[in-house]
């Protein structure tokens, strides 16, 4: 439950601008068009931006857009820009020129304001008190404290403002109308860079434009932009809604909470047969099970009719003796992670350059190597180490590690990136000894035809045996098959309770939930795991309230927000190092299992936390990490109720249950709720 | 804020009047639209007239509901029903009368939504509506009345609570659930939540599912009415949006055109824009390129 927020992190971004990464020959596939079945792993549905019909016009400034719109009676307007900071200033600077007007409606939203100070006092000196006033404009994203944007929503809709500069993520949620939709982008920043939009997105886009009772007709405004794209704009707002995917998959909570209510595997992987991604599973199992017998059958009447007095299990066998010959003679792979690891370990040395995570965006200069991990200087300075296997690509030059050079390294990788990167070597047995395997193989071929049988008898079976090869290659594939699409579903589970399993909180073998399961599977948090482990391990036991909120705030926080450098106190930094090597130990298992290693944990998120635990006023946290009031706010709310699932665990824990609840009711003080 | 909240009560007595493009159906008493400040609309080309015609307020009207929502309700009856509408259409209306008569039934209703924000929304929305003391809120730090015949709260929440109870042994006290935002299943980081909470609520508790417009509405429907066995209908709004939507492109000379041409592509003045624009780029490149 503390991610209930969490999308608007993840749509709206920051501050760091990223290149526009701009493919000059990508496809113009509509979004909608392209989805998969099974969508189990995140699937990237949009398209790189279109070559064609881009639109490479300045963004026309603010003042003069609402000018215009007002001259066609087309205000109030939602105007989308790409980022927060863009937002801001497009409001400050429609403002600024707008405060001569003559608008009778200023005094108005003063006495709305006034109003409403003493619900939300914190708003009463806000910087953009005087654009909205003033300039009848505000901005609006997730940069901002909720109570700030429910103030302006509420103005919004009495009608006192005639625009509000957003972000895309107003389009999601909460209901904010106007007359005119403004469109100056055709793609959207994600979690994932720059993204076209989709079909959907922008249907909640347009969805704002046109109130209720209030507009006859809604309009939605393509305006110039640099990366505006009117073609993109008119074939999105024809095509049709996009697909909902399904997005199920294992999690340790989900895991521990179905075993210990059903008692069996079985049952838990019976819920993920039933879950939206895998409904067309079920029937294509029964299908191919259906296949298979009838395959069985026909080898058995064939068998009979030779009068081979074999069960079909021989033709079976032979069937696989003579692929696996096959594949012992092209080649065939052993595991990808294996060779990828081993590649890894050689190609990730101090000097280079490496990309992290999933998305591959972040960069980081390598500055010293372990066995499996790596330390490395990150672009905005600061040192971290992961585990080798969250590299995503290697960068084939080396460059000095001391950090002032490396500036100049992450440039050379921003220009030239795409030719630098190191090639994954591709997997290719070269095993020797193969041929005496096929030898083997061959003999084996050879003793499955019963002995005792003349030449000419014997080499009449051995015919027919292998003129039922493929029909037995039918079965092979069949259980294949039913293997691959059962694994699907269970396989993600396993690993799941694979790595519980060393841990201790489950029992593999008896399909158990432990004792210590149990109040883990209560644990209704991000990565149950860590703080599971941190409890373990008695990390709390010393630690007081400050300290505490700085260690969940570091696990809460997203793994590359900065909440600014504000300085940690000794006792904190090797809490945190104490920690940072549990959450390696957790990950080195995790990837061992094959599930994706937790992000690292976040120093800076620690830092502020520990600030506000220890008393400091709102005002001066957020001038202090000069970190946006919505991501603080966002952070503590989210530290406050991991805090709060640990507080729940008094039957187990009494101590630190007992720090977590003072600690929560700390960190949720005003302005956190 | 109590008093847009009051204007949003308080509907206006019915007056016989004529409806607009048979769209608007306002339900909020609210204040007359100002007239346009620089409008001088005889200058307009026929284009932009058209473009531009019938902009402005509908008359007041009473509040009647559509079709699709009474359809809505009466389908709630009898099955699990799935609503697939554009936002401000009227999705929260069916919810609101769907509870409105459990509550008067003595039975008990989950209102999930995926946002924090939202939650706070509904929680003060329906206490002006049914009053406080009926409704609770739970959210991962706000807990509030939560015995109350209406909870609302995030979906996670509700999926704990599933887990509670399967662990426990127990029955969820909830005769009806109502899932806000429905189409966050295809959320890639919290959509699992949404399934497992479908997945999990007994085949005994109704199922109210608002959604967004989605492409394969009778798939997911299909689907959830295999898991359950119970049968589950698409109530989909028809013309889609409740106030039409027309589109236009301002051009950089601050003229307004009509986005899309007669034959629904790219208007091609805009195209024409464009093209011209990339050929003195090319031109201005080259001749660069030649000193």
């Amino acid at each position: 439950m503390n991610r209930a927020d969490r999308d608007e992190i993840l749509i709206d971004d920051g501050e760091t601008e990223r290149r526009h990464p701009c493919r000059r020959f990508a496809s113009i596939l509509l979004a909608s068009s392209v989805w998969t079945r099974t969508g189990r792993m995140p699937v990237n549905r949009r398209q790189a931006c279109a070559p064609k019909m881009k639109l490479r016009m300045p963004e026309m400034p603010p003042a003069n857009l609402l000018a215009a719109l007002g001259s066609y009676n087309l205000l109030p307007a939602i105007v989308f820009l790409p980022t927060r900071r863009r937002c801001d200033e497009a409001a400050s600077e429609a403002a600024l020129s707008r405060r001569g007007s003559n608008d009778d409606r200023r005094e108005a939203r003063r006495d709305f304001m006034r109003s409403l100070v003493e619900q939300h006092p914190e708003i009463r000196d806000h910087r953009h008190w005087d654009t909205i006033v003033r300039g009848g404009v505000a901005s609006h994203h997730a940069g901002h404290m909720p109570a700030w944007k429910l103030v302006i929503e509420k103005m919004m809709s009495a009608g006192l403002l005639d625009a509000i500069f957003a972000t895309a993520t107003v389009a999601a949620g909460v209901d904010f109308p106007a007359r005119s939709v403004v469109i100056t982008v055709a793609d959207r920043r994600s979690n994932r860079g720059w993204e076209s939009l989709t079909a959907s997105e922008l249907q909640q886009m347009t969805g704002r434009a046109g109130r209720r009772g209030k507009d006859k007709v809604g309009f939605v405004i393509a305006a110039p932009g640099l990366h505006q794209n009117p073609q993109r704009i008119a074939e999105l707002l024809n095509a049709p809604p996009d697909d909902l995917e399904s997005q199920f998959r294992a999690t340790y909570t989900s895991l521990l909470n179905l075993l210990d209510a059903f008692g069996v595997f079985a049952q838990v992987r019976d819920i993920g047969e039933r879950s939206f991604a895998f409904r067309n599973v079920l029937p294509r199992i029964h299908h191919l099970e259906k296949q298979r017998a009838q395959s069985v059958d026909r080898i058995r009447e064939r068998l009979h009719r030779a009068g081979i007095d074999l069960p079909v299990e021989s033709v079976l066998a032979l069937e696989r003796l003579a692929s696996a010959r096959s594949r012992l003679m092209e080649g065939t792979p052993q595991t990808r992670r294996e060779m990828r690891q081993q590649w890894l370990n050689k190609v990730v040395q101090p000097g280079r350059v490496v990309a992290i995570g999933r998305s591959g965006k972040r960069l980081a200069l390598v500055v010293a190597r372990t066995l499996d991990g790596v330390t490395a200087l990150r672009e905005d300075g600061r040192h971290a180490s992961f585990p080798l296997q969250r590299v995503g690509r290697v960068f084939g030059p080396k460059f000095s590690t001391r950090p002032e050079k490396a500036e100049e390294a992450f440039d050379e990788i921003h220009d030239r990136g795409d030719r630098l990167t190191l090639p994954e070597p591709r997997l290719r047995d070269a095993q020797a000894g193969e041929e005496d395997s096929i030898r083997m193989i061959n003999d084996a071929i050879d003793a499955l035809a019963p002995s005792g049988l003349s030449g000419t008898e014997r080499d009449g079976v051995v015919r027919a045996l292998w003129s039922l090869q493929s029909e037995a290659a039918a079965i092979e594939k069949a259980n294949r098959e039913i293997g691959r699409l059962r694994s699907e579903i269970w396989e993600p589970f396993e690993c799941c309770a694979r790595v519980l399993d060393h841990f201790g909180y489950l029992d593999f073998a008896n399909e158990k939930v432990t004792e210590r399961g149990k109040w883990l599977a209560d644990l209704r948090v991000d990565r149950p795991l860590l703080i599971g482990e941190a409890l373990q391990r008695n990390l709390f036991a010393s630690l007081d309230t400050t300290r505490a909120a700085a260690l969940i705030a570091a696990l809460a926080a997203d793994e590359d927000r900065d909440y600014g450098e504000l300085e940690l106190d000794d006792a904190i930094v090797s809490l945190l190092v104490q920690f940072e090597e549990i959450s390696f130990e957790v990950s080195t298992e995790e990837w061992k299992q094959g599930i994706e290693a937790v992000p690292e944990i976040n120093f800076s998120a620690a830092a502020a936390a520990a600030h506000w635990a220890g008393g400091i006023d709102w005002p001066e946290l957020v001038r202090e990490t000069r970190a946006e009031e919505g991501d603080l706010v966002r952070l503590l709310s989210r530290t406050g109720e991991a805090l709060l699932q640990i507080a729940g665990l008094r039957g187990t824990h009494v101590q630190a249950a007992d720090l977590a609840a003072r600690t929560a009711e700390i960190i949720l003080r005003e302005p956190i709720r | 804020m109590r008093r847009s909240r009051e204007n949003h009560r308080e509907r206006k007595p019915f007056r016989k009047r004529r409806r607009h493009d048979g769209q608007a159906r306002p339900d909020k008493n609210r204040p007359q639209e100002q007239p346009a400040r620089v409008a001088s609309t005889g200058s307009y080309g026929r284009e932009l007239r058209d473009l531009l015609s019938g902009i402005g307020a509908p008359k007041p009207a009473s509040f009647r509901p559509d079709p699709f929502q009474l359809e809505a309700l009466a389908a709630l009856e009898f099955e699990d029903v799935l609503v697939t509408a554009p936002t401000g259409s009227g999705k929260t209306w069916i919810a609101r009368e769907e509870i409105r008569r459990l509550l008067a039934a003595g039975k008990r209703t989950w209102y999930t939504t995926p946002l924090k924000a939202l939650t706070n929304s509904k929680y003060q929305e329906f206490g002006d509506e049914f009053g406080v003391e009926h409704v609770g809120i739970l959210t991962g730090d706000r807990k509030e009345n939560s015995d109350a015949p209406l909870i609302v709260g995030t979906t996670e929440i509700y999926r704990n609570q599933l887990f509670d109870a399967l662990r426990g042994g127990e029955d969820v006290r909830v005769d009806l659930v109502i899932f806000d935002e429905a189409h966050y299943l295809g959320d890639e980081d919290r959509g699992h939540v949404w399934e497992e909470a479908i997945i999990l609520t007994p085949p005994r508790i109704r199922m109210l599912l608002l959604s967004a417009t989605i492409g394969n509405a009778d798939e997911l429907a299909k689907w959830i009415e295999e898991l359950r066995g119970v049968r589950c209908g698409v109530v989909t709004r028809p013309g889609a949006r409740p106030v039409p939507l027309r589109s236009a492109f301002l051009m950089p000379d601050k003229r307004l055109v009509p986005l899309l041409g007669e034959n629904g592509k790219l208007n091609r003045e805009i195209a024409g824009m464009i093209e011209q624009q990339d050929e003195s780029r090319r031109s201005r490149r080259d001749s660069y390129r030649r000193r």
